[in-house]
């Protein structure tokens, strides 16, 4: 047994978008279809405003909704945790996008591709992976994993802000990384919407920047200057 | 377990037969962040890019960003030029013959011959961008350009990414420590520098080590809450242009409360040299007959008396002890002359009324209190680092700012440790090793010629005399691996073009430039072709692979100069006859210390650390060995640039009777609009164009994958400023002046400033709603004290990219 857990370290993130491409180059993703992707989120008025990067992928929950809601038994859960989503059980009902509390269950009728239709590397390379109708997610790299190889956001990550392994063992990067950043910068690893219930593997640390800012005191602007 | 088909991604149904081979290679893209890749190949395609994450020091591992991953997408993208084309219309007309390469070189060589011979060979002008991104296959073309006496016209200034505050001050255009250094820093100001977003692989030195580890405070200052405001403590959303005032009140809180470094000042700078009152100039031995006109003094508080400066080394030792405070008066020719410490006259300008806290609050409106507690951090909070971005340097006063801000970091001495220094990661123009004996046989060098003169046409009035202008104007135009047509010049730049007889463009893309060519040669991109690559972000020395052979009818730049010199001038083809290993050997025999010993065959392995300090501090020479100012510019000889640094030490006050008429001697602040016509600066808000996270400048504009996750041009505007527009969100709207106007979509964001709008540059025309990229900019022009001295790229006049004022309407 083991638990395969994702730990996004926003004080690391930069929120560069790096993983989300990585993720479309290993898996061949199609137009409009991200696993990895990272939202890009201002939070109130200037200037008092803040950014916020947040990167998100499959949560690999514990009590996975799509899987629960799918009617053709395609998704399953490997004793490791990734859960998988069977690519010739799936009928493209829709049920897991719709489960999803998360928005990562991707399903489109018809691919889009980026390259013309006789560049090889798409046609022979690219397009040749994939089903057609069929929902598609994040596989927490499983074909890598199960090549003792990290996901490809992870290897991508310029910052190393995204760190995999197994949260039962104490010896994995994971989990060194949680205990470290315990004592060190006291921070406990959290989990997105926790009130889904869902469980998910998929963690994150918090931001350690405090992400103030300045304001004229009475709160006025000067008048642009020339 | 997974089944073939369970996971989506890596288990091909079915796949054309290969064997897969890794190779290690490095990119080489105008970002200039010289990232090791581990690329997959099967059948000559690329099918996966990692990053190689083989730097020896794992700190630096890995690296790589979005845009190298992105790159399979140029490589195979729609736009590749796939032949040589010669143009059978109008100039952009879009017509084309496809031509075989002997019928495209004839081409050229034809009136490359014909030019050269009536109008001189000065008259063809060779422009190609960055040339420290590779110092082979570009450097190829200056040796072309070197050997049949044509001009070039260096990138590096023409783009504004020099800094000619850095050059005033330390006599070399820019300084960066490695950002390894930046891991050490406790207290972090990134002075309108977006380093999340254009120093992707670097940043994590910010926020896995500074902040991490030594929690340091990362303070923003930027008019918009860029990304690299995700990470910092502090964001200070300043009023654009106004930096120099707050620099120079944060130099004044430094003097009020003490917190001078007055050692580093008496050693590294021209503090203790005095200025003479007679005349302006600073006192030399000269005038009190101790020696030469080149030698500068001091009163020295060791023996009571005037004591030449070393010229040999910055170290005073025990018997050198510079006064920084004092009138005195000396002897000059039987004259008695008032003189004072340059010390005395900043101190007079910063207790001046523009500098106090409250002035400086009301300028740029930034809270005092937060000056002067940033002053105090600054001061106190050490290590302390200070990275600047070009929203400072792309401004007609940039100079000044940026001579405010080393002012600054020069009282305190935040200088020359891990985690200090001022540091301007403004390109490449710093070349790792010296490439004179590829780039210029013989010591041969082509006739260096500004770009600013170019696009407007003429010389100034005040052109350095050094520059040879061609008598007869230019005749001939080549553009390699640049887009000159998808910047703010596009238009004076095609009026240029237009009086020219041949235009070529050598690229891999069929960019705006290439539409606009009479001819256009199809290059290979950076995994097609062997290059040996440098960057200052990290101190490997790697060499970049041919990973796939050149697709189409690509050939590399080595391969079309030589063809191009066999047919023009055939007797210097002997220096042609190398293939790129050939000039990587030639380039490490003769490259100076940081190379001495490092052979191809090492650099075929993987990436070799250069001879230099662990981590790099910048001006290492300077603060580490006690060396002269200022560091050697490769590729000109020791001694290039002493002319315009006569004291061997920072210079914050400029003697040249060109800055005295500017009131620019010291450094102050001077408003940034102040240069614009009254008519231009009644538009009421400003415009910041910083990179953008999709792109590298106009590179991968067009990349089909990026455009999936950046779908179109906007400009982000403040509701405040959208409300009073009757913009909403999403609007289609024109950005317009007196100059110009051009169209793309409003993005109403609370994360700028009121007053400000922002577009990310390096959008080609194809992309915009309607209208030419930043056709608003304002005309180019050349301040009088970048032209007093020339050293190409060096000392040369920059750009003011910023200094422009719009406004902004909804289209219907």
């Amino acid at each position: 047994m083991a638990k395969l857990a994702m730990l996004v370290d926003l004080t690391r993130c930069i929120g560069c978008d790096a993983c989300t491409l990585a993720c479309k180059q290993e898996n061949g993703t199609p137009m409009d279809v991200f696993f990895a992707r990272v939202l890009n989120i201002e939070a109130g008025t200037f200037p008092n405003v803040k950014r916020v990067y947040l990167p998100v992928l499959c949560n690999h929950c514990e009590d996975a909704p799509c899987l629960k809601g799918c009617p053709n038994k395609a998704i399953f859960r490997r004793p490791d945790g990734i859960v998988l989503i069977d690519q010739d059980r799936c009928r493209g009902t829709g049920a897991c996008v719709a489960a999803c509390p998360y928005g990562n269950v991707y399903l489109v009728r018809s691919d889009r591709w980026y390259l013309n239709e006789d560049e090889a590397y798409e046609r022979d390379y690219v397009k040749p992976r994939l089903n057609q109708n069929v929902a598609r997610k994040c596989t927490y790299c499983a074909h890598r994993v199960d090549q003792s190889l990290d996901p490809a956001c992870v290897v991508a990550c310029p910052t190393t802000a995204r760190i995999f392994g197994d949260l039962e063992d104490p010896e994995s990067p994971v989990s060194k990384y949680v205990a470290e950043q315990r004592s060190e910068t006291g921070r406990e690893p959290f989990h997105l919407l926790p009130e889904a219930k869902t469980v998910p593997t998929t963690c994150y640390l918090g931001p350690m920047a405090e992400q103030a800012s300045s304001s004229v005191p009475d709160g006025s602007f000067a008048e642009v200057k020339r | 377990m997974a089944t073939r088909h369970a996971v989506p991604g890596r288990h091909p149904t079915e796949s054309p037969p290969g064997v897969a081979r890794v190779v290690r290679t490095t990119d080489s893209p105008n970002c200039t962040g010289a990232c090791g890749w581990l690329a997959t190949v099967v059948n000559d395609t690329i099918v996966d890019l990692k990053p190689a994450a083989d730097y020896p020091c794992d700190e630096y591992n890995p690296r790589g960003c979005l845009r190298g991953m992105s790159m399979t997408h140029l490589i195979y993208g729609p736009d590749r030029v796939k032949t040589p084309l010669i143009r059978t219309g109008a100039r952009g007309a879009g017509q084309w013959k496809v031509a075989m390469w002997d019928e495209a070189l004839d081409h050229i060589a034809g009136r490359m011959i014909r030019i050269r011979d009536e109008f001189g060979p000065e008259s063809m002008l060779l422009f190609n961008q960055v040339v420290g991104t590779g110092y082979v296959q570009k450097g190829a073309q200056v040796r072309m350009a070197a050997l049949l006496g044509m001009s070039f016209a260096t990138a590096y200034d023409f783009n504004g990414d020099i800094s000619m505050g850095f050059t005033h001050t330390m006599g070399i255009d820019c300084v960066e420590c490695e950002t390894k250094s930046w891991g050490h820093a406790k207290t972090a100001i990134l002075w309108s520098s977006n380093v999340f977003q254009t120093r992707i692989p670097d940043a994590q030195f910010l926020t896995r080590v500074a902040k991490q580890r030594n929690n340091c405070k990362i303070v923003v200052i930027d008019p918009r809450c860029s990304q690299t405001a995700k990470g910092a403590d502090l964001w200070l959303p300043i009023q654009p242009g106004t930096d120099a005032a707050l620099a120079l009140a944060m130099c004044r809180v430094v003097l009020d409360d003490g917190l001078l470094d007055e050692e580093f000042l008496r050693k590294y700078t021209d503090f203790g040299t005095c200025v003479r009152e007679d005349n302006g100039r600073r006192l030399r031995a000269s005038d009190l007959g101790m020696g030469g006109d080149d030698r500068f003094v001091v009163w020295n508080e060791v023996t009571d008396g005037w004591t030449v400066l070393p010229m040999d080394t910055l170290d005073l030792g025990d018997g050198i002890r510079p006064a920084l405070r004092g009138h005195r008066t000396v002897e000059v020719e039987g004259r008695s002359v008032t003189v004072r410490t340059v010390f005395d006259l900043i101190e007079d300008e910063l207790r001046s009324d523009a500098y106090t806290l409250e002035a400086a609050s009301r300028v740029t409106d930034i809270p005092a209190d937060t000056i002067r507690q940033l002053a105090r951090d600054y001061a106190v909070n050490r290590p302390s680092s200070i990275v600047i971005g070009m929203g400072l340097n792309h401004r007609l006063h940039g100079d000044l700012t940026i001579r405010a801000v080393l002012l600054l970091s020069a009282l305190v001495g935040a200088h020359g440790k891990p985690g200090e220094s001022v540091s301007i990661y403004s390109g490449q123009h710093h070349f790792r090793l010296d490439v004179s004996a590829w780039w210029f046989p013989g010591g041969k060098r082509p006739n260096a010629v500004p770009m600013h003169y170019f696009t407007m046409g003429k010389p100034t009035a005040t052109m350095n005399p050094k520059i040879k202008f061609p008598k007869s104007g230019f005749k001939a135009l080549f553009v390699s691996h640049g887009n000159p047509l998808v910047t703010e010049f596009s238009d004076p730049i095609k009026k240029a073009i237009d009086d020219l007889e041949l235009f070529v463009v050598v690229d891999f893309s069929m960019t705006p430039t290439c539409e606009y060519a009479d001819v256009v040669l199809p290059a290979p991109t950076f995994w097609e072709k062997v290059e040996l690559v440098g960057t200052s972000c990290h101190p490997y020395l790697q060499m970049q692979q041919e990973v796939l052979t050149p697709r189409y009818d690509s050939r590399t730049e080595l391969w079309m100069v030589r063809e191009l010199v066999r047919r023009v001038d055939p007797s210097l083809l002997p220096h042609f006859e190398f293939d790129e290993l050939d000039a990587i050997r030639m380039m490490l025999e003769d490259g100076g210390k940081e190379v001495a010993g490092i052979t191809v065959e090492q650099l075929q392995k993987g990436p070799v650390r250069l001879k230099v300090h662990d981590p790099e501090v910048g001006c290492d020479e300077q603060f580490l060995e006690d060396r002269l100012f200022p560091p050697r510019a490769y590729p000109f000889p020791e001694g290039a640039q002493r002319e315009f640094l006569k004291t061997g030490r920072m210079e914050f006050f400029k003697e040249e009777e060109v800055f005295q008429k500017l009131g620019e001697a010291l450094p102050t602040f001077k408003p940034a609009f102040e240069h614009l016509p009254e008519e231009d600066r009644a538009f009421p808000l400003s415009i910041v164009t910083p990179h953008s996270k999709w792109r590298v400048h106009s590179t991968h504009c067009n990349n089909p994958l990026l455009m999936n996750v950046n779908r179109k041009p906007v400009v982000e505007i403040n509701p405040r400023d959208a409300a009073d527009r009757g913009i909403a969100d999403g609007d289609p709207v024109e950005i317009f002046n007196r100059n110009g106007a051009y169209q793309v979509w409003a993005l109403v964001t609370e994360t700028i400033k009121p007053g400000v709008l922002c577009v990310d540059h390096g959008w080609w025309d194809r992309f915009l709603g309607a209208g030419k990229y930043h056709s608003v900019h304002t005309h180019q022009k050349v301040k009088p004290t970048h032209e007093n001295y020339y050293l190409p790229a060096v000392y040369a006049p920059g750009q003011h990219w910023k200094d422009t004022r719009v406004d902004v309407r909804r289209v219907k």
